[in-house]
């Protein structure tokens, strides 16, 4: 495996606000990391550091293998779509269509026509009067068809509709077989982005809490559901992550169970279930679950 | 233990200037908005006062004509149009370019670049136009628009200089304001026009207090329009390299 990303001790601070507190990890590769938390969490800050727009207070940053900011090596493999993208006033989707491949190398005109006709993007209207998920739509293909070597997409299904959504899934997983790299992609839709996500990174108030291979994390909790006094029985004095229960039944969330519990609670005729990355998340961080499933 | 990539690869020596004229052409491929508009209206602008003096000379039977028109000023239109141009390449496509992956270094230069040569064109464009008034005597109907007044014998080639090196200090005037708004926003942009203001005013208090105008008066006179336009290039200069370091550390807001 290759470190493509190499972050320690990274602190952004903005006066006495603290966005991104002491955070180390590295990112691997051809991966697809998740970069996971509510908003204002610091996700849009993180990316910002990582790819030299915004300067670190303290800590570094080793983009393959060098500092990113002002570093035309590095910043000439990067492709950053941010939610919040500013355009050049009067710009139309084919201005920045157009214009892309002169910055991104690997740029991939074909797969991008395609892309638009399939997110219906309307090249010859003015960003401006564009829908919040068209508007979006334009950050995604270039984010696609750029095929960056480390690509970042903040925020990238606002406004979309499903349609688009599944689209932008398909189109990304696909592409991503074909032309290996790695993707660095913040959402507060846990449950949406989670089959696409590889690696999981968390934050919460700026601080990383969760740095983790998104199959173990799923592997490492599990709903035990049945009659209340079966499942109180079963779980004894593990740890729960989550309780919730109606009239006679209940259903508990706990961490991960070896083979020998899993037979011992199926035949004490208990069920057990996957618990999803989402819910996962929000127990393993106590953040309120409403905080994530709401779209902003 | 996993390697550490350097796995860039290696930079050709001619990466720097591909980069740069990347953004020079990201500048101009909204054509119509950068080159199309501000003629078009220019033109517009034109075909107006040439309507109205021509009503005026109509009118009048011939009594007025020639230097009772006037020179119109009607051409600043397309100076005003200069600076928002370079007001909204700072503040727009900065952040635009940064997400391109651009450096704030490439950015400016080839901003820079891209305001010399739009500089240039424009003034290119107000040189022949002015060159055709004077062959016609005012359109034929004595108005003046682009030829100054006052510049009516000169030299094309004069009036070509002071045309860019206007063009160039307002373009860059605006690059610098431009630049202090991306870094501090409004901040920024109300220390810019109060660095402006006591610029101006310290001069003013030099030259008054030190009974110095005499000397401005004279530096005038040698100088001559054109003398005093070329000079214009020195505050460009400045505003240039202000620019280049406000924006050098600022970051792209939301």
């Amino acid at each position: 495996m290759t470190t493509v990303v190499e972050v320690n001790g990274l602190t952004k601070r903005f006066g006495k606000f603290t966005a991104v507190d002491d955070v180390s990890f590295r990112v691997e590769e051809n991966t697809i990391y998740g970069l996971l938390g509510r908003n204002g969490a610091g996700k849009t800050t993180m990316m910002q550091l990582l790819t030299g727009q915004q300067f670190a207070s303290d800590g570094s940053i080793r983009v393959f293998g060098q500092s990113p900011v002002e570093n035309a090596a590095v910043l000439g493999n990067i492709c950053f779509i941010k939610e919040s993208q500013a355009y050049p006033d009067d710009f139309k989707p084919r201005h920045v269509f157009e214009s892309a491949p002169w910055f991104f190398q690997n740029w991939d005109a074909e797969f991008a026509n395609r892309l638009i006709s399939e997110f219906r993007v309307p090249v010859n209207r003015r960003i401006k009067k564009l829908s919040r998920g068209q508007l979006s739509a334009v950050g995604v293909i270039v984010g696609l068809a750029s095929r960056a070597p480390l690509t970042f997409f903040d925020e990238p299904y606002l406004g979309l509709d499903a349609v688009a959504r599944q689209i932008f899934y398909d189109r990304l997983l696909e592409d991503f077989g074909e032309h290996p790299r790695t993707v660095i992609l913040s959402t507060h839709l846990i449950d949406e982005v989670s089959a696409l996500l590889e690696h999981v990174l968390v934050i919460d108030d700026g601080k990383l809490i969760i740095d983790e291979n998104a199959d173990t994390l799923r592997g490492s909790a599990t709903t035990i559901s049945g009659t209340k006094s079966t499942v109180e029985a079963f779980v004894g004095k593990r740890t729960v992550l989550h309780r919730e229960g109606i009239g006679g039944l209940s259903s508990i969330t706990v961490e991960k169970l070896d083979s020998a519990d899993r037979t011992a609670a199926a035949s004490a005729g208990l069920e057990l279930g996957p618990v999803s990355l989402q819910q996962l998340i929000v127990r393993k961080t106590s953040i309120p679950e409403a905080e994530f499933g709401a779209q902003s | 233990m996993t390697a550490l990539a350097p796995a860039l690869p290696a930079s050709r020596s001619n990466e720097s200037a591909r980069r740069v004229f990347a953004v020079i052409k990201l500048h101009f491929v909204n054509r119509f908005q950068i080159l199309y508009m501000p003629l078009i209206v220019l033109g517009a602008i034109f075909l107006l006062n040439l309507a109205i003096w021509w009503i005026i000379v109509a009118a009048s039977n011939g009594a007025v004509s020639g230097i009772h028109l006037g020179y119109s000023g009607a051409v600043s239109y397309i100076y005003v149009y200069g600076i928002v141009i370079a007001v909204q390449a700072i503040s727009r496509t900065f952040p635009f370019s940064l997400g391109f992956g651009v450096t704030r270094r490439d950015f400016y230069l080839g901003s820079t670049l891209a305001f010399v040569a739009l500089s240039f064109g424009f003034a290119v464009v107000l040189t022949i136009m002015s060159v055709i008034e004077i062959a016609t005597n005012g359109w034929g109907v004595g108005g003046r628009m682009f030829a100054p007044l006052w510049f009516t014998n000169s030299f094309w080639l004069l009036r070509f200089v002071m045309y860019f090196c206007a063009f160039l200090f307002l373009l860059f005037i605006g690059t610098a304001g431009a630049a202090f708004y991306v870094r501090w926003r409004a901040t920024g942009l109300t220390a810019f026009f109060a660095i402006i203001a006591v610029i101006i005013l310290a001069s003013v208090a030099y030259f008054t207090l030190g009974h110095h105008w005499d000397v401005v008066g004279r530096w005038i006179d040698q100088s001559g329009p054109v003398g005093i336009t070329v000079w214009l290039l020195l505050p460009a200069a400045i505003s240039a390299i202000a620019g280049f370091f406000v924006l050098r550390r600022a970051t792209p807001k939301n």
